[in-house]
């Protein structure tokens, strides 16, 4: 199994009336940006990057940043330049961007070259994700979301040509026209650097992912439902003729880990609340914009019955498997229980949740580092581990 | 855009092939041919204000693709495309010349197939149209409101508002109107239902038009119709009274006048 530290760098210092829903109906793409400090910015980007340092420090086999904007949910409008400011101060974990929003660029070419330049910093640590962007996104960047499928597929087919193809080559796709594609640097890693992509249910996305063999990602949701995403990638290989590697299967999930069960339920409760009754405060129309959902996609989410996360107290999101909260011995068990049961082979794993203190986060990170990660390593791992 | 409860449909759809695939349209009545393009919402059902023009005209109501029972015709993606979609329809139908009318979105495609082909229109209604760009006045983002506030703006009385939010929808209705609204959206995302050019363009219009205005539009701007109403040659603006931008859905009866009053004078 492979432990992934996840940073959504979040913007903690919610005005104190945050909670009149009609005020601030979302943290994200309407809450004025009047409300972001520049000198707490400054020192929360510093002390959200030695977290991840922190996190490559202590032996987690990736750290991973990824994209929003016009947002307080997530701090990182471009996760390349996180990428970059970790490369050099890393040595030995994974860097993985997850992801790039390819149809929010105008110009996706950037971002074959912004990868090819990190594979190089990081000396071919990096994990290359693509994502379609949420729907706000597609407010906030002036993009159709009913364009935002195909663009995202050719501007994936571009970036990887780019990559693999030796040019100069011409371009001309529906959404992107090229007459010189020759990017300087190629990618280090060949044939290029692993790609993984979050999927949240869309039949589409399990089968694409499946088609180009890339790692399926999960995102919030109940067990349940994460399940049938996992099924579904694993059926849509099988019909492809495969079997995935379970590395190429990643349970997304806040963590929570405490000195025992009662305290760590009773510890996480505010930080777990803080990321799913505001931070995920969001209606519909700013997730699921017109357009950017399938049919098939949309109709499977109306049956799903997921009930929008600020309605879900915080005892459900723990029962229904949100998130993962207890003592060493029950995280142990869950994250074992969940790997038969789900059949995943890497965890990215947000033990920074809503608005935890930095020194609580480290506990976190240490907790986890030292009482979970060793036991489902091999026998060797644990003394490199001791080491740091 | 949802309408109001409606009688059942009286006049069944056809379907006519185009393109890549087909569309589904209403045909109905006699007389002079109007060629009635819908709003954002509407696509797909006969209605009361289809009724009335029918009893006077031969009706022609088709759903844009996309929308309602059309196929999706990927290659038609943009109102331009849609001018020369509908130009072909005319063609297909074998009507040289036609009394054309349109509501919001609609109006807007009217708009564009008036400045394109002046000579097959006799004459132009122009509902609550949207498809200028005003920054002054914007149009309310249909994408972004949550369906009861969507309601709320399109009604200007509030017993039709509590009417159209006490009926639930139930999972085929919320898929349909969720593919009309992304069907919206890949005509008028961005630019935002607007075509910068079209406002200058508005001169080649030489049919006799009417501007009608929603007393209380909630979601597009007076300035709209007033800027239409001054950019085409001749043309006049009348406002509909204790009427919100969803005009026929609002008030059928005193809609489907004032349009069938024009066209017949």
């Amino acid at each position: 199994m492979k432990f992934n530290w996840f940073h959504l760098m979040p913007w903690p210092y919610l005005p104190p009336d945050f909670d009149d829903v009609e005020k601030f109906p979302s943290m994200s793409l309407t809450m004025s940006n009047s409300h972001f400090d520049p000198a707490r910015g400054v020192e929360l980007y510093h002390r959200y990057l030695d977290e991840l340092e922190y996190a490559d420090q202590l032996g987690y086999d990736g750290i991973v940043v990824n994209e929003h904007h016009q947002s307080g949910y997530g701090m990182m409008p471009s996760p390349n330049i996180m990428a970059a400011a970790l490369a050099r101060r890393t040595s030995r974990s994974r860097i993985m961007v997850l992801g790039n929003a390819l149809p929010l660029r105008g110009n996706p070419l950037r971002v074959a070259e912004e990868i090819a330049m990190l594979d190089h910093l990081t000396n071919g640590r990096l994990v290359s994700g693509f994502v379609r962007g949420i729907g706000w996104e597609h407010y906030a960047h002036s993009v159709s979301p009913a364009e935002s499928r195909s663009r995202f597929n050719e501007a994936h087919d571009l970036v990887k040509k780019a990559w693999t193809t030796p040019g100069p080559f011409e371009w001309y796709g529906e959404h992107y026209e090229y007459r010189y594609v020759n990017i300087w640097p190629r990618p280090l890693q060949s044939p290029h650097p692993p790609i993984a992509v979050p999927g949240a249910g869309s039949p589409e996305t399990m089968r694409w992912v499946a088609e180009n063999r890339y790692m399926y990602v999960s995102v919030y949701a109940p067990t349940r439902i994460v399940k049938t995403w996992f099924d579904g990638y694993r059926k849509a290989a099988a019909d492809l003729g495969y079997e995935p590697d379970p590395d190429n299967i990643a349970l997304a999930t806040p963590l929570f880990i405490g000195e025992d069960d009662a305290s760590a339920m009773r510890e996480a409760r505010s930080y777990v609340e803080w990321l799913f009754h505001r931070g995920l405060r969001q209606s519909a129309e700013i997730v699921f914009p017109p357009g950017y959902m399938s049919r098939p996609a949309m109709k499977g989410l109306l049956r799903s019955g997921m009930k929008p996360y600020p309605q879900i107290p915080f005892e459900e999101l723990v029962e229904e498997g949100y998130v993962i909260v207890g003592g060493p011995e029950t995280v142990r068990q869950r994250i074992a229980d969940l790997r038969d049961e789900l059949g995943f082979g890497q965890m990215m794993t947000m033990l920074a949740i809503g608005d935890m203190p930095a020194e609580l986060v480290r506990r976190n990170t240490e907790l986890f580092a030292r009482e979970v990660m060793p036991h489902f390593r091999p026998a060797s791992a644990p003394a490199e581990l001791a080491q740091a | 855009m949802s309408q109001t409860a409606q009688e059942p449909g009286t006049v069944p759809a056809s379907r006519m092939e185009m393109g890549s695939g087909s569309i589904s349209l209403f045909r109905a009545g006699a007389g002079d041919p109007v060629l009635f393009l819908h709003a954002a919402g509407g696509a797909g059902e006969w209605n009361p204000f289809h009724q009335r023009l029918s009893e006077r005209f031969d009706l022609i109501a088709p759903d844009h693709p996309g929308f309602g029972l059309s196929d999706d015709l990927p290659e038609v993606g943009t109102v331009d495309d849609l001018v020369y979609h509908y130009l072909d329809v005319l063609d297909r139908l074998e009507l040289d010349r036609v009394d054309l009318v349109g509501a919001s979105f609609g109006g807007w495609v009217a708009a564009a197939l008036a400045v394109h082909s002046p000579e097959r229109f006799r004459k132009i209604v122009l509902m609550a149209p949207v498809g200028l760009r005003v920054p002054e006045a914007p149009v309310a983002d249909l994408f972004i409101l949550t369906p009861p506030q969507l309601v709320r703006a399109l009604f200007s009385d509030p017993a039709m508002v509590e009417a159209v939010l006490g009926v639930q929808p139930g999972v085929d209705d919320i898929l349909r109107s969720y593919r009309d609204m992304g069907a919206l959206a890949r005509y008028g995302w961005r630019p935002f239902l607007n075509d910068p050019k079209l406002e200058r363009r508005l001169r080649r219009v030489s049919a006799p038009t009417r501007v009608v205005a929603a007393e209380h539009d909630a979601i597009v701007p007076r300035l709209h119709c007033e800027r239409y109403a001054a950019g085409i040659p001749g043309a006049q603006l009348v406002v509909v009274p204790d009427c919100g931008h969803a005009l026929y859905g609002e008030r059928p009866d005193a809609v489907a006048a004032t349009v069938i009053d024009f066209l017949t004078d």
